[in-house]
Parts: C-alpha cells; sequence; structure tokens
C-alpha cells in the first residue's frame, strides 16, 4: 500500500543539475525561450513595420539621387490633415460607410442566420447560396456591380426602362452614388456576418431554450431573452471584425467611382494609396494610415467596453 | 640553341596570338549584335499586342531575348517604384506615364541615356512631345536643354473622333473650333441614341487640357530668364477654358456625365451612340475591330479644335520607357540597345502596321497615304506643331490631384468654375512653395 501512489498528485520533474542560472533557464525559463523564436518572427513580421510605418509618418519621405532619403518633420505631417479638404472628406464618408454598412450586415445577418437555422427544408441550400457573396473576389464584385449599374447598358436601367421607370446614373450622382456603393457592400457582405452568427448560434446549448420552452415562454420571449443574449459575444466579434475591414474598403469604390463624381464618394484607403503611390507623398501617406489606424483602435475599445458592459462587467 | 629556341618559339607564338585576335574580334562582334536578356515592365492596354509585336521583331532580327511582365495599369507605379527602390531592379526597363515619369527623372531613378551609350543621339524624326523624354536637373523639369532620360514609346497625343456618316448626313465639316463643336453637337445631339459630346469627367484633368491649352493657358509656367515659376490656373484663359468645357459638359452628354471614365466614352463610341469626343490617339484600335466595334469604318479623327482654327492644342499624354538606374552596366547597355533599335524607321513602320501609335514624324507622314492608317494617322501628323505639354515637374501627381478635385466639384456643380480655378491656384502654390521652386505670388494676393 505504501508503494501505490496517488494518481491525482502531479508527478515531480527530476530537477535540473547544474548552476542556478541554468536550471532557471531549463525549469522555470524554459517557456519564455521556448516562445522566444515565435515571438521573434511576429516581431519581425507586425511589430518592425509598424514602427516603420510611424517612423515614417513624423518624416518626410521621397525619392533622390536614386534612393529614398527621409528627413525628420515632427507633427507637420499631421498638422497637414486638418487642412486637407480630401482627407477630411475621405474621413467623414469613411465614418459613414463603417456605420451604416456594418449596422445593415449585422441586422441582416442576424436575420438570415435565425431564419436558415429555424429552416428544417433547404438548410444546406440556403447555406451555400448565401456563403457565395463572400467568396467572390472583391474586385470581380465591383466589375459586376459596374456593369449592372452602367446608365447605358446595365441591367438595373434595363429593367427600369422595361418598367416604364426612368433610368438612373446610379454612380454619377452625388444623391445617388454613395448609397449605390452600400447597396453593394452590404450585398457582399452581409454573408460574412451571416457565417459567424449562424456558426455561433449553432453552437449554443439548446437545454436553456428548450427550458423556457417548457416555460412557457413565446418564440420572441425565447430569442430576446436567451438567444440574442448568448449569442452577443458572437455579433460583437463579428461586428468588430467587419468594422474593421470596412475601414479599409479599396476595391469596389475603386471600380465603382473612384470617389467620385467630385468627392462624394471618396473614402480614406483609396485616397492614401493615391498620395502614397501616385503623388508619391510617403511620408504624408503614412500620417494618414496611422490615424486610421488609431480610429480603428477606438472602435475596438468601443465594441470591448459596450460588450463588457452588457455582459455586467462594465 | 638559342636561335633554334627562337625560331621554333617564334611561329608558335604568331599562332597563339592570331588565336587570341581572332577570339578577340568574334568576341568583339557577338557583343555589339548579342546582349543579355532584359525584361520590360508594361501594362496591359490597347497598344500592348503591337508592343508584343515589335519585341517579336527585334528578337527575330537580333537573337536576344526580351522578356515582357504585364500587369494592370493600376499596379504600373507600384511595381516600377518597387523595382527602383530595391537593390537591383527586377526590370531592366520600365514604362513610364506621361503623368508620373517626372518622378522618375527627378529621383534620378532611371539613368539618362549618355551615361549607357554616350555616343548614341535621338533621331530627329522622333517626336519628343514637347521635351517629355528630357530632364533638366538645374529647372527641376523637362526643357530643351535637358539631358535624354528617356524613349518615348507610345506617341499618344489628343484627336477628336467623330462619326463620318453622321456628319456627312448632316453636311458637316469636321468641327475646327468650340463654337464649331457646340454647334455641330447641337444638330447632333438626339438622346439616347446619339449624344452630341462628351467630356472626360472621372478624372477631368487630362481631358480639360486640350481647353485650356488652346485657350492660351497653362496651369504652371516657368520663365527661364529669372527661373521664377507662375501659377496661371485662376487667370483669363484658364476661365474661358473652363466656361468652355463645363458648357459642353452639361448640355450634350448622357445624365451619367458627372463620372465619365476613358473607357465609358470609348463604348459610347464604339456602340454608335456618340456623335464625336477628344480623346487619346491610341483609342483609334477600339473603333476598327468588329468585334468590339459596330461603327467600323464609320469613324474619322481630326485636330483637336480651339477658339480659333489656329489655337489648337493637343495634349500629349505619352508613354516613355526608361532605365533603372539600380541596374548592372551590361544590362543597361542591353535595355538601351533595344530601345535604340525601337526608334528606327524599320521597327517603327512595323510597330504602327501592327496597331501600334508610333512617335516618328516619317512614319506617321508616311502611312497617312495607306487608307488603313491614314483615317487617324493623317491627324496626328497634322497635330505635330500644335502639341502641348502636360505639367512636368516632380510635384505633376500632386497638381494634377487638384485638378481633378476641383474639376469635379465644378461638375457636379458644388463649387462654381470661378471658386474652384482660384481654389486650385492657392493649392498649387501651396505646393510650388513646399517644393522649394521660386515662384511668383499669385495675382489675387
Amino acid at each position: 500500500m505504501s508503494e501505490t501512489t496517488p494518481v491525482t498528485r502531479k508527478a515531480k520533474r527530476p530537477a535540473t543539475t547544474g548552476p542556478r542560472g541554468v536550471r532557471w533557464l531549463l525549469d522555470a525559463g524554459f517557456k519564455y525561450w521556448a516562445l522566444a523564436p515565435a515571438l521573434a518572427i511576429l516581431a519581425l513580421l507586425t511589430l518592425y513595420p509598424a514602427v516603420q510605418l510611424i517612423r515614417m509618418s513624423f518624416s518626410s519621405v521621397g525619392y533622390a539621387g536614386g534612393h529614398i532619403a527621409w528627413s525628420p518633420v515632427g507633427l507637420a505631417n499631421f498638422t497637414q490633415i486638418l487642412g486637407d479638404a480630401t482627407a477630411m472628406v475621405a474621413f467623414r464618408n469613411t465614418l459613414v460607410f463603417v456605420a451604416i454598412t456594418v449596422a445593415c450586415e449585422t441586422l441582416l445577418g442576424l436575420a438570415l442566420a435565425l431564419a436558415v437555422s429555424e429552416s428544417r427544408r433547404l438548410s444546406g441550400f440556403y447555406r451555400t447560396v448565401l456563403m457565395l457573396p463572400v467568396l467572390i473576389p472583391p474586385i470581380g464584385i465591383g466589375a459586376m456591380w459596374l456593369m449592372m449599374y452602367d446608365f447605358n447598358y446595365g441591367f438595373i436601367d434595363k429593367v427600369l426602362s422595361a418598367l416604364h421607370l426612368t433610368p438612373q446614373p446610379w454612380l454619377a450622382t452625388t444623391r445617388l452614388a454613395f448609397p449605390s456603393i452600400l447597396v453593394v457592400d452590404i450585398w457582399h457582405w452581409t454573408s460574412f456576418l451571416f457565417l459567424i452568427i449562424l456558426a455561433g448560434l449553432e453552437s449554443l446549448p439548446q437545454d436553456i431554450n428548450e427550458a423556457a420552452q417548457i416555460d412557457g415562454a413565446s418564440h420572441f420571449q425565447r430569442l430576446w431573452h436567451v438567444t440574442l443574449p448568448l449569442l452577443r459575444p458572437t455579433i460583437t466579434v463579428a461586428a468588430m471584425l467587419r468594422t474593421i475591414f470596412a475601414f479599409k474598403i479599396f476595391d469596389e469604390i475603386y471600380l465603382l467611382t473612384n470617389g467620385g463624381p467630385g468627392d462624394s464618394t471618396q473614402v480614406i484607403t483609396p485616397y492614401i494609396q493615391q498620395v502614397f503611390f501616385i503623388q508619391g507623398r510617403m511620408g504624408y501617406a503614412a500620417a494618414l494610415a496611422v490615424v486610421t489606424a488609431l480610429l480603428i483602435t477606438i472602435f475596438v475599445i468601443v465594441y470591448q467596453r459596450v460588450d463588457a458592459a452588457l455582459s455586467g462587467q462594465g | 640553341m638559342n636561335q633554334n629556341h627562337r625560331t621554333q618559339a617564334g611561329p608558335r607564338f604568331r599562332r597563339w596570338g592570331i588565336a587570341l585576335l581572332l577570339t578577340a574580334a568574334v568576341c568583339g562582334v557577338a557583343s555589339a549584335q548579342s546582349q543579355p536578356p532584359i525584361t520590360i515592365l508594361i501594362n496591359t492596354s490597347p497598344w500592348l499586342p503591337s508592343f508584343k509585336s515589335l519585341v517579336s521583331q527585334y528578337e527575330k532580327e537580333t537573337g536576344n531575348k526580351v522578356n515582357l511582365n504585364v500587369v494592370p495599369f493600376a499596379a504600373m507605379i507600384q511595381k516600377s517604384l518597387n523595382a527602383v527602390s530595391s537593390k537591383t531592379s527586377e526590370y531592366d526597363i520600365l514604362n513610364l506615364n506621361e503623368q508620373w515619369y517626372s518622378q522618375f527623372y527627378s529621383g534620378g531613378l532611371v539613368t539618362p541615356i549618355k551615361d549607357i551609350d554616350p555616343s548614341y543621339t535621338l533621331p530627329k524624326q522622333v517626336i519628343e512631345y514637347a521635351y517629355a523624354d528630357r530632364w533638366d536637373p538645374k529647372v527641376g523639369a523637362s526643357t530643351k536643354n535637358g539631358e535624354v532620360y528617356g524613349f518615348p514609346i507610345n506617341g499618344n497625343i489628343q484627336l477628336l473622333f467623330y462619326r463620318k456618316d453622321l456628319f456627312a448626313k448632316h453636311n458637316l465639316q469636321p468641327p475646327k473650333t468650340w463654337a464649331d463643336v457646340e454647334k455641330d453637337a447641337k444638330i447632333l445631339n438626339d438622346p439616347p441614341n446619339v449624344y452630341g459630346f462628351v467630356t472626360r469627367t472621372s478624372p477631368p484633368n487630362y481631358n480639360f487640357q486640350a481647353w485650356l491649352h488652346s485657350y492660351g493657358g497653362t496651369i504652371i509656367s516657368l520663365d527661364q530668364s529669372t527661373g521664377t515659376w507662375s501659377v496661371n490656373i485662376d487667370n483669363a484663359a484658364a476661365h474661358q477654358a473652363l466656361d468652355e468645357w463645363l458648357k459642353l459638359t452639361w448640355s450634350y452628354s448622357p445624365p451619367n456625365y458627372a463620372n465619365m471614365g476613358q473607357s465609358d466614352e470609348i463604348s459610347l463610341m464604339a456602340s454608335g451612340h456618340l456623335a464625336m469626343f477628344i480623346v487619346a490617339s491610341a483609342a483609334e484600335s477600339n473603333f476598327t475591330n468588329p468585334n468590339t466595334s459596330s461603327v467600323v469604318g464609320k469613324i474619322g479623327a481630326a485636330v483637336t479644335p480651339g477658339p480659333t482654327a489656329d489655337a489648337r492644342a493637343p495634349t500629349s499624354g505619352i508613354w516613355v520607357m526608361g532605365i533603372p538606374h539600380n541596374l548592372p552596366k551590361a544590362k543597361q547597355l542591353a535595355a538601351a540597345k533595344f530601345l535604340e533599335w525601337a526608334m528606327t524607321k524599320p521597327a517603327e513602320l512595323a510597330y504602327a502596321k501592327a496597331g501600334g501609335v508610333p512617335v516618328r514624324q516619317d512614319v506617321y507622314e508616311e502611312l497617312a497615304k495607306d487608307p488603313k492608317y491614314g483615317w487617324w494617322m493623317q491627324a496626328v501628323a497634322d497635330s505635330t506643331p500644335y502639341i502641348k505639354a502636360q505639367v512636368r515637374i516632380k510635384e505633376t501627381p500632386q497638381i494634377l490631384s487638384v485638378i481633378d478635385r476641383v474639376l469635379g466639384q465644378a461638375v457636379i456643380k458644388k463649387m462654381t468654375a470661378d471658386q474652384a480655378l482660384k481654389q486650385a491656384a492657392t493649392e498649387i502654390h501651396q505646393i510650388m512653395v513646399k517644393g522649394g521652386y521660386k515662384v511668383a505670388p499669385l495675382s489675387s494676393q
């Protein structure tokens, strides 16, 4: 009996022999140096470019004598943003774009996920069809909708004409261009929200819902008081990811309007691309990118705070 | 013994000497003709097939290998800048747009041709498009006194394309003045079947410059005697030009006039829904292919109009090919040899016949007599004396983005023409001052 080792007790690792520092490295310090290669790669791939971007945003960077020349300019690039009418319009349009698309896509994604999860028949078919838009590259989406919106040959205006309605220049008036782009984005990205929310919905424990049903809760009461609170973390993460992507919209706007007519659909990422590559103002473009990253960070923090507050931790 | 040694060694040395001389001679001939393989970065465009044909011809004639790296237009500048920023460029020749090349010339990112092949001079028949091939570092602009930094490879200039059949039906002549354009557009305008005239508004700067230059205006100008730059975009000529351009934009275009790109204009014309428009000469290939055009044989080309028949101003929108600074000498020389060959008359003739836009005056004049090419090449030959340059300083893209923005605002009536030009002048003046140029104060200051 005395020879039996209790199974719940941790087996003690033989202590490493040798000097104290070496022992620490091999025992307690093992976790640190085991992580070191991964951290080094992460630093190289993430931290270094980020630091360079920030450094660039405080510099004037240009080509001279066949080389890239950097010279520090302090906060000049950042103060210049305030006087740049296009940048201000681009930031404003981006914020409006993010707010509208993320709200609409989240609500539609949630509605579709609820509908498909309750669908008994053709559930697989609905999943496949609703997933399709997110599988198409944004450049393809842009090209497809560009043809559909075309005033002279587009499908949408042909349908309107057939219905004896007036064809519209969808992408060529300040009144219609921005809403037309919102429609494309919502069509494209709702399926992303749908997929994530559906996955969350299907992983919810069914017993709580069943208990509520036994207690006499209606369908709406179960949705409002059981399903949605349980689904909240999933919805928050999905909306947060979509917000990050929406800030960086490029392909669709680049193809559909290129920021026009005038600057009515100008958003920040295509503007940064233009400033960086076409205008060659790399320092200023870096400052615009840093400000954009800060805005995204603020949104992410807000999401986390709201989520914490709703879950009673805030 | 010594004598014997000398007599035996003499012929042996002579034989070795002759063999070495022969080897050296053969190697010398080979180096003049055979060059290391080169790679050209080029964009997709209507003239790419003709450039491919030019390359094939060069390979056949010389046995030298040329690789093409073809990328979409939008990726060109990024790829080009990446190439010249690396230790060694992966491309031996870069295709540079007129609106970008100044960045490459001014930054020393491409090498002057005299540093590669000092004995070469550009043939006199090569059109220099108001010296787009040259760069003068002293003034920081393309001028007559500059060194050759790039070879013009696509001689795009603006032309007026019009429907010959519609003009004949209404007994009209190709317009020579803006008043003619307006009169003819009014007659031919029959929406939605045919629109009288469209302007390019997305982006608008290149199109607008045909009006601006024809009224004697410029965005900026340099007084070479004092080295002082002036910002002229808010002067009387610019106001007249913008008023006329906006009037034509609003009056005879389809309702989507505010977002009219070059491809939109071309498809309107190719599908028979447009009476006339101004576009770069390379667009001609869109109207001759029955697979893409319903108006084959019905399109004519003419010199761009002006306020009077003598004040025309087709603006150049050419492509030049430059040789990156970060290449081994042998590669630079191989690239130069290809481009020098491409400037010869036989090569240019073959290029033009394959559908390219040549850069030699004698080729235009010769092919103008051939009905297959003459329908548009005669117009180019006639345009040569009038060609005007775009802005050609390091800050060109920044200045043109200001022009694009304010014109866009004027088109959608968010700004009046006066406000747009005043705003443009203020911003361009700031850009010039910040760029370190000696700039005259604005007239309004």
